[in-house]
């Protein structure tokens, strides 16, 4: 049976992309539903028509629903088969998390269009890498954004929230394995994306999203996994780690508060560390070094700081009171975002999506998805009294 | 009160979805349910398949469904020609006309054996599409199987209030509306405040 009202090239294009996500090869694929593999390469170009019967097996072989290979408004993004390409992503922690962040991409974009919600976006223009020190093209960039986001040369405290609604870039933090910090993606569909692992402090996040905002500014085309001990051996992440550097913490205000916070003093204290960090929001290793490269301190100090028994937490709370100093990890029990939760209870009141549809579309078990509904007041009816929204 | 099922033929075989097998397993007494209830219980793969992408997050359904099919209370079924057509019907199309796999199986086959099967879903889309689509198809949720007559005497109401009162907790069952009024006043105002499944005009 043709699959009436979709067209068999887009029904090809998201099975190709169900499988490549899977990491089934086409003759896995063929052989699952006793076919050749050159017929199933008709089908994933939409030049053979795919039978009911044919689905069922190859949904399940790539862990997905017929329905959702075959319903009107899905949205397939390739991130998976895009990010599996790079030769840094074979490992198994960065495989899951580009799944992560696929699935919350597809789902919140399907339920955006569903509901008819714009994310407007705000791109700064891409500033391609130059010949020459691509530190010093990386300060300037960063300058030049910070301008065009009206920061001037302030502290920025929440580049998450920067990131999400000044610019319009998807941000998501969830719990990922330690050794991924980040990912970044972009594809012209569904825009800028980023995940973030929940697991790392705030200060460590924060260096993350300005790392890989670092890339979309520079290199947008590429994906890009950021490992918690990445090396610098390109071009690009000298660039994204001196962007991140001069966007979080720029050089003339860097200067001015280290004049202030040092006045009278003659050599750097862990005190000063603790409080310049907690300025600037980043952590007290990134602050050291930034201090190192801007000749404010010399190099090497952070180094001995670190053979002379670190600069603890206990320290910084005597510098900084309990409240200041704590860093609470964040709640990301939640598999899904607050916003993805909100939009995705809509959908279900206005019964666009049923139960089992959103527990698909989410990646969660009917209880997880239950648990997520009633936690948002999804009645919206007159009994509840709550007041309406005049659009 | 007023106790109202739709099963009140016991020869007629209901067809259970995803969302009816999680309900039954938290009432803690679906053993009991299934031994007393004189339908034949069927159940299609594509639900069974469902339930089994719930076991990475430690969820016993697939395992229950599985035990009591090992016991012959619940028979696995696949879809035929027709069921098969009425299946494509309905996963494919304008997403507010369809419906996940599951859902849409357990509505097919019923469709395929029709007149003689009710499928049970607790989901008010796809009680909407049903209704739309295919008149004459009468449809079932969990609480129809809870107050079925034999279910329902061989539970007693103390031990029916303590079923439903697990599932809307536990399962976080979602009560149709024509069912809320009866449920409440089954589990009492008390035990209903603690149920976030159900709506905040009736809690």
């Amino acid at each position: 049976m043709s699959e009436e009202g979709l067209d068999p090239v887009e029904v090809g294009r998201r099975l190709r992309i169900a499988r490549e996500t899977a990491d089934v090869t086409q003759a896995h694929a063929a052989a699952s539903i006793d076919v050749a593999r050159t017929t199933l390469v008709a089908m994933e170009k939409g030049q053979r028509a795919v039978r009911t019967a044919e689905l069922l097996p190859l949904a399940k072989l790539y862990a997905t629903s017929v329905n959702a290979l075959l319903r009107r408004e899905s949205v397939y993004v390739d991130l998976v088969p895009r990010f599996r390409k790079l030769p840094a992503c074979k490992e198994e922690a960065s495989d899951e998390a580009v799944r992560v962040l696929e699935t919350l991409v597809q789902a919140e974009v399907e339920l955006e269009n569903l509901l008819g919600v714009v994310r407007p976006r705000n791109y700064p223009p891409q500033r391609p890498l130059m010949p020459g020190d691509v530190r010093v093209q990386a300060e300037n960039d960063a300058t030049e954004l910070r301008h065009k986001l009206g920061l001037g040369l302030a502290p920025v405290h929440d580049v998450t929230s920067l990131l999400e609604l000044d610019l319009g870039i998807r941000v998501y933090v969830r719990r990922l394995d330690a050794r991924v910090s980040g990912l970044f993606a972009y594809d012209e569909q569904v825009g800028a994306c980023m995940l973030l692992n929940a697991n790392h402090r705030r200060e460590r996040r924060a260096q993350s999203a300005a790392h890989e905002l670092g890339h979309f500014v520079s290199s947008r085309q590429a994906p890009e996994v950021l490992y918690r001990d990445g090396q610098e051996n390109s071009r690009e992440e000298r660039y994204a780690n001196a962007f991140a550097r001069a966007f979080l913490t720029p050089a003339r205000t860097v200067m001015q508060r280290f004049r202030d916070v040092t006045q009278g003093a003659s050599r750097l204290t862990r005190r000063h560390v603790i409080l310049l960090a907690h300025a600037f929001g980043v952590s007290r290793e990134a602050m050291v070094r930034r201090l190192e490269e801007l000749g404010l301190t010399k190099r090497g100090t952070w180094d001995w700081f670190e053979g002379n028994g670190g600069i603890t937490n206990e320290q910084a709370k005597q510098v900084l009171g309990d409240t200041a100093a704590m860093n609470p990890p964040i709640d990301m029990k939640s598999p899904t975002t607050l916003r993805l939760s909100l939009l995705a209870a809509e959908a279900w009141r206005q019964e666009l999506l049923s139960e089992g549809q959103l527990a698909r579309l989410l990646r969660l078990d009917r209880i997880q998805l239950r648990e997520i509904l009633d936690g948002v007041e999804v009645e919206g009816g007159d009994a509840d009294g709550a007041p309406k929204l005049p659009h | 009160m007023e106790r109202q099922s739709c099963l009140t033929d016991r020869a007629v075989p209901v067809v259970a979805d995803t969302s009816v097998l999680i309900n039954l397993n938290a009432t803690k007494c679906a053993e009991t349910i299934l031994d007393a209830l004189p339908n034949p219980f069927l159940v299609v793969s594509e639900v069974i398949l469902e339930l089994k992408s719930g076991v990475q997050t430690g969820r016993g359904d697939a395992a229950a469904v599985d035990a009591r099919h090992a016991s012959g209370q619940v028979q696995i079924v696949q879809l035929g020609g027709t069921g098969m057509q009425y299946f494509s019907s309905l996963v494919s199309g304008p997403v507010a006309q369809t419906l996940d796999d599951g859902e849409a199986a357990t509505i097919a086959y019923a469709l395929e054996m029709k007149p003689y099967a009710i499928p049970l879903i607790d989901e008010r889309k796809a009680n909407r599409i049903c209704a739309a689509r295919f008149a004459g198809l009468v449809t079932g949720s969990t609480v129809d199987l809870l107050v079925q007559d034999d279910v329902w005497a061989a539970l007693g109401c103390v031990r029916l209030a303590d079923a439903v009162f697990n599932a809307l907790h536990d399962g976080r069952m979602r009560v149709l509306p024509h069912h809320l009024k009866w449920v409440v006043a089954l589990i009492g105002p008390e035990r209903a405040r603690q149920c976030r499944s159900l709506p905040r005009s009736v809690r």
